[in-house]
């Protein structure tokens, strides 16, 4: 066991200080309940010494002597001993064989000792010096209130001593089962950090506040393998994206050097490799974009955009391109105007590649329509293309993923993330379904800002 | 000779600027910070200015030009600014500027622009037509003909042509074409504006005659006023 360790768990500490605050409890009310019960006991008595006392001292000497001598007779045990001695500490009368000293010139109640049967016993008494002389002296056995307080006193001790065993115990208990499981969950951190981002923390049954921390702790932690395993497949993907053009403009140079002997045909070459680094260095400004976007510092910009402009340009903006691969590209709405806050160009660019993508995929003959919902504030794109799976339909939306039958376009793969990203920045929700046949994406957004 | 004040602070990028625009062909002076950038624009003589957003003490790209936009100075102004300040355009432009350009740039958009911006200067504001070798433009009536033959063209196209003409013989980016004909500005799907190029190309340049608006490769388009 490690003490030191131990003594630093919360859940022992907590133990210790509520067993202080119950012992601290539990003395003042003791001492209350005794003081309370010794105090009314020590009145009674002394009330019942003084009454006794006064009526003995109220009777003339003789009818004191011959109460005393009755009184004797009743009280054998010397439960309360009376007595009556002359100036000088002599006996004359009544059961008590002596004059303690202690009740010699005295007015109050004393306590004193005497021997009797043996035994040295506590008595307690109250003496008055009588008109004659004499001394009457009025005391009581007090061994048995004696008794009573030692028990009390003895019952609280040992009352006390079995609270601190036990609340010891339990506070090692608690403490050391916290010990175990801040043991358990540091080791799984420990894990965590070296590498092992499946691994989360144990979980205890019941809940408990240490539980529910735990149980944030591994939702953040599922969010967390699930970015890291993101970004990762983001990174394979440049990799494997950027890969792909860098190997053609390295094969095309390394022709050209073997090759080429004209000036021409070096400028071809040269032609060829610019292009070729303008189309990664577009991917790279596309990828920086996003980011920016997501980063949301154009909010600052926004202004209130009317849709029905953005979207006609749009559809105007591509309609050769449409036309070129015999598409009908229609903007279809329901004739009511909508503002949203927001920036036109992104807004653009986001409808844009939803309009990009659309021609790419239809084949020649189909039908793409830009539709506007004011009713529903909603917009889509709609096209009679081949659509996209729905398991594929959240994949879609991450940056580099092309589906299979894509990747023989031209595109980079950005599409749709720009889209999403332009979306969660003017707070609108995507939404990839099917449009029986073919595809549609709609951008919803709420009703605060129309 | 255009004379160009280039104010950047950085040392390799206003290397690079100045290279960019002496092999465009223009007389170009560097100052390294904003308060030389000041007192040598106010000495006069510049044609245009271009002018880094973010310059370290005072006064800072802004400064500079609301300081010279103070004294009455018109000369046009280019604003170079990071990646990360695009959404300062709107205050750039507000502050004076003529045109905002993000960094990093090609060498090509920032000459275009700056050709752009020369152009505009010169040219007289209350302008009835275009002219440029056999194309003409009535700016009233909107009417388009090469050689006295009519064209009919969309307002798009239209748009598109007039923007050319007025910048003759100088090389137009694409993102210039899709900021000042379609009014967005992006990087993006700028390949799109190269079919409304060639649906321009085959109103104008009808019975085979030799195309006026010609592509330059990786930057642009460029319309010749040469016949």
């Amino acid at each position: 066991m490690r003490l030191t360790e131990l003594r630093r768990t919360t859940g022992f500490r907590l133990a210790l200080m509520f067993l202080l605050l119950f012992g601290t409890c539990s003395s003042l009310l003791f001492a209350f309940v005794y003081w309370q019960t010794v105090g009314y006991m020590v009145r009674e008595q002394e009330g019942w010494l003084r009454r006794e006392s006064t009526n003995f001292s109220s009777l003339s000497t003789d009818d004191r002597m011959l109460r005393l001598r009755e009184h004797m007779r009743g009280d054998p045990g010397m439960r309360r001993p009376f007595g009556e001695f002359d100036a000088t500490g002599h006996w004359l009368a009544g059961n008590l064989p002596s004059l303690p000293v202690e009740m010699q010139q005295t007015d109050r109640p004393v306590n004193f000792h005497m021997m009797y049967a043996g035994a040295r016993v506590p008595f307690r008494g109250y003496s008055t010096h009588l008109p004659d002389g004499h001394w009457l002296v009025v005391a009581q056995n007090v061994h048995e209130p004696y008794e009573f307080e030692e028990l009390m006193v003895r019952a609280m001790f040992g009352a006390g001593l079995l609270t601190l065993i036990f609340g010891l115990a339990g506070a090692v208990a608690v403490g050391t089962s916290s010990m175990r499981r801040i043991d358990a969950i540091t080791l799984a951190i420990r894990r965590i950090v070296t590498g092992d981002l499946t691994e989360r923390l144990p979980v205890q049954r019941g809940g408990g506040d240490l539980s529910r921390l735990t149980h944030e702790v591994n939702g953040m932690l599922d969010d967390l393998e699930r970015l890291v395993h993101e970004v990762k497949g983001v990174c394979d993907s440049i990799a494997h994206d950027l890969r792909t053009p860098l190997t053609r403009l390295l094969g095309g140079l390394e022709r050209a050097l073997r090759r080429a002997s004209t000036v021409d045909e070096f400028r071809l070459s040269i032609a060829d490799a610019i292009d070729e680094v303008g189309s990664l260095l577009h991917t790279f400004n596309a990828l920086l974009r996003i980011s920016e976007i997501e980063a949301g510092a154009r909010r600052a910009g926004f202004t209130q955009v009317s849709l029905s402009t953005v979207l006609t340009d749009v559809v105007e903006f591509y309609q050769p391109l449409a036309e070129e691969k015999r598409l009908s590209l229609q903007f279809v709405d329901d004739a009511a105007s909508v503002a949203v806050a927001g920036d036109a160009s992104l807004l653009f660019d986001a409808v844009s590649n939803l309009v990009d993508n659309a021609i790419k995929f239809t084949p020649p003959g189909g039908t793409i329509q830009v539709r506007l919902d004011a009713a529903h504030r909603q917009l889509s794109v709609v096209d009679s293309g081949p659509g996209i799976p729905p398991g594929e339909r959240k994949a879609v939306l991450n940056r580099f993923h092309r589906s299979e039958p894509s990747r023989s376009t031209p595109g980079n793969g950005l599409g749709l993330s720009l889209v999403a990203v332009i979306a969660r920045l003017h707070d609108m929700t995507i939404e990839i379904s099917d449009a029986t046949p073919g595809c549609r994406i709609s951008l919803s957004w709420s009703g605060t800002e129309g | 000779m255009s004379r160009i004040l280039v104010v950047e602070d950085d040392a390799q990028t206003a290397t690079e600027i100045v290279d960019a625009l002496v092999d465009h062909g223009f007389s170009v002076d560097h100052a390294a910070d904003g308060r030389q950038g000041l007192l040598m624009s106010m000495a006069g003589g510049f044609d245009a200015m271009v002018l880094d957003r973010m310059l370290p003490g005072t006064p800072d790209g802004l400064g500079v030009l609301a300081t010279l936009r103070a004294t009455g100075a018109q000369m046009p102004v280019l604003i170079l600014s990071a990646l990360s300040a695009l959404d300062e355009r709107v205050r750039g432009l507000r502050a004076g500027g003529d045109d905002y350009l993000t960094k990093p740039f090609e060498a090509v958009e920032l000459t275009a622009r700056l050709d752009a911006l020369l152009r505009r200067r010169h040219v007289p504001g209350q302008q009835t037509s275009l002219r440029a070798g056999p194309l003409e433009i009535d700016l009233l009536t909107r009417g388009v003909r090469r050689e006295g033959e009519t064209i009919s063209l969309l307002p798009r196209e239209y748009d598109l042509l007039t923007f050319l003409m007025r910048h003759a013989g100088q090389v137009v980016t694409r993102t210039m074409l899709f900021e000042e004909v379609w009014g967005y500005r992006s990087e993006e799907r700028t390949n799109v504006i190269d079919v409304h190029i060639s649906k321009l190309r085959q109103k104008i340049d009808t019975d085979n005659r030799p195309s006026l608006i010609q592509t330059v490769r990786g930057s642009g388009y460029i319309l010749y006023a040469t016949d």
